[in-house]
């Protein structure tokens, strides 16, 4: 009675297609990964979990993930007004904009890695404006509002916090997340633009006879449209974010606890011929990512059942 | 007899599914200059360091001893990886567009894997399968064909940074298209071969050289999943990895022409995939049309 696993069909080549398909997957990705979590099963547990639990680790971790974040959300807010403007709004220079858009995707990763570097060095374009002018001007305005919010802060018992602004972009936390943007910056406007060009503008066209605002029917009747999409361009983000090395590593400066990514505690233990290091915190790195996937994906689902646009 | 459209003043009406023009030109502004910092700024700098010393010079690196293996090599990975990535493209939409089984969302999850899995994760796998002090890694080393530290692991890593690529250009494409003309062939009596080559291709030929296009762009640059492959050896240095060295060695201009050099590749890349969204708009899958 049981259902065949592949039903009958007159098309030809199942045999060399399914074949070739699934030695490839084989080889190229089902074995790899999982020889990854085999050294990871033989580490153990305790093993993984002793590489893991050490401050280097936890700090690495820590920022690729939270950076990572931050970066997404940014493309994420960017990525749905760019392909509003990109799909809605003819103007001069439209093509090439729109052309931009994938720049990241087509530019090796190096090479964004060593211009993003070059700009936002401290003797760089932007950098140096940064150093010299801005961020003084900044920490200048910072320091009363700081300063009375200590007083409360200390007041309650805590450490005082710092408002204050890193001296340099490049080699500081504020440089990783502007190479994390640049990487992820085409997958929230590339998936929403097709669902903004399919959207039905008799649907807006309604919300407005009915008298909402312009601004209403975006938010009401635009925005649950083209959520599940957004949502998927946040996922491919965020997940290239945190695997993110190439261009990260020249701009990060790499100062372990500080600007230490996770990717790159990886390298250094596989450069040190700690197998076992390198598979823990690459095991530690895909749970993470898998766990934050599937909520992006259960929100998705959630989304998409509360809104029934598929 | 009174004209109405003398009554009212010319005033241009706006649709009701149009923003304010204050708020659309405000929101053009906001994107042109948050993409010329974010994007083209970037671009110009490459370009700006790369000539920094003149063409000349500039040329002159790109051709040195030091160079030339590297550009050589990631030819050689790229001419390697692409092609396989394309076969295995075809065969794995050709398999699940023609065919029904069960589990066909799971291994369209398994070939987008690659996407969720770091590539330095990815290089950090093969050196574990496959490295020297693996059993298989060991065997393949004694009988003289090493994988890690040499261009089989290089080209692996390749292939799984760029693995779900064309199946995903030629996937939805192909299932648009249906089984109705390759049936009617087969009716008439094509072999399959012929079926494929005649009728399914030219179908999907656009779709299949957009994918091609986003694999090579990806291996040409690859840079973490091959980093960890090729352990920095010199003969299995590509040319990001030799940008990294350069710029390690403070040859600035040097790392920065042969970036140049990879930037250009990937500006050419763009205007090809301009070219197709807009001639062949129609071929591709459909979330590449209508920009």
């Amino acid at each position: 009675m049981g259902r065949p696993v592949v039903h009958r069909s007159p098309m030809p080549g199942l045999g060399l297609s399914m074949g070739i398909t699934f030695t490839m997957l084989s080889i190229v990705v089902l074995l790899p990964i999982g020889a990854l979590l085999l050294q990871g099963v033989s580490y153990g547990a305790e093993g993984i979990w002793a590489t893991v639990n050490r401050e280097r680790v936890w700090k690495a971790l820590y920022l690729s993930f939270r950076l990572s974040f931050y970066a997404a959300v940014f493309n994420l807010i960017f990525g749905v007004i760019l392909a509003w403007v990109l799909a809605r709004y003819r103007f001069p220079g439209h093509r090439i904009l729109d052309a931009a858009v994938d720049l990241p995707f087509a530019l090796p990763t190096a090479v964004a890695g060593i211009a993003l570097t070059a700009l936002y060095a401290p003797n760089g374009f932007f950098g140096a404006s940064w150093t010299h002018t801005i961020a003084p001007a900044l920490n200048a305005g910072l320091a009363w509002p700081e300063a009375a919010l200590n007083v409360l802060v200390t007041g309650l018992g805590f450490e005082p916090w710092s408002l204050q602004v890193p001296p340099r972009i490049a080699y500081s936390t504020m440089g990783i997340f502007i190479a994390l943007v640049f990487v992820g910056l085409p997958f929230v406007a590339r998936t929403v633009q097709p669902v903004i060009h399919e959207i039905d503008r008799e649907v807006e066209e309604a919300s407005a006879t009915l008298g909402a605002s312009r601004l209403h029917t975006l938010r009401r009747v635009v925005w649950p449209m083209l959520l599940p999409a957004a949502l998927t361009g946040f996922a491919l983000s965020l997940a290239r974010a945190v695997g993110e090395y190439g261009s990260v590593i020249f701009i990060a400066g790499n100062k372990p606890l500080v600007t230490e990514i996770a990717p790159l505690l990886i390298v250094i233990q596989l450069e040190e011929f700690s197998y076992d290091g390198a598979a823990a915190i690459g095991i530690a790195m895909l749970v993470i990512s898998f766990a934050m996937l599937l909520v992006i994906n259960l929100i998705q689902v959630w989304s998409r059942r509360r809104i029934g646009y598929v | 007899m009174s004209d109405l459209s003398h009554a009212t003043p010319a005033r241009r009406f706006r649709a009701p599914t149009e923003e304010a023009p204050l708020a659309r030109w405000l929101l053009i502004g906001f994107v042109t200059l948050a993409l010329a910092v974010l994007v083209f700024a970037p671009l110009i700098a490459i370009f700006v360091e790369a000539l920094s010393k003149g063409w000349e010079a500039a040329w002159k690196s790109l051709f040195s001893r030091e160079a030339l293996p590297a550009i050589k090599l990631t030819l050689t990975v790229a001419a390697i990886a692409v092609p396989l990535n394309a076969a295995f493209g075809i065969a794995a939409a050709w398999f699940i567009t023609k065919f029904d089984f069960r589990g066909k969302a799971f291994l369209i999850t398994l070939i987008d894997l690659p996407f969720s899995v770091s590539p330095v994760v990815a290089g950090l796998c093969i050196v574990l399968l496959f490295g020297a002090n693996t059993a298989i890694g060991a065997w393949l080393v004694a009988h003289g064909f090493p994988i890690v530290f040499a261009l089989p692991g290089i080209v692996l890593a390749t292939v799984f940074v760029t693995f779900p690529f064309v199946a995903r250009e030629l996937i939805p494409v192909m299932i648009e298209q249906g089984r109705a003309e390759e049936e009617a062939a087969l009716t008439l009596g094509a072999s399959g071969w012929r079926t494929f080559l005649t009728v399914t291709l030219p179908n999907i030929r656009w779709a299949l050289l957009y994918g091609v296009l986003l694999s090579n762009a990806r291996a040409m640059g690859e840079f973490g999943a091959v980093a960890v492959v090729s352990g920095r050896r010199e003969s299995a240095t590509t040319m990001p990895l030799k940008i990294e060295m350069f710029y390690n060695e403070y040859q600035g201009a040097t790392a920065f022409a042969m970036a140049g050099l990879l930037a250009f590749l990937a500006l050419l890349t763009l205007l090809l995939k301009t070219w197709l969204e807009n001639r062949h708009a129609g071929e591709l899958s459909a979330n590449r049309r209508g920009h």
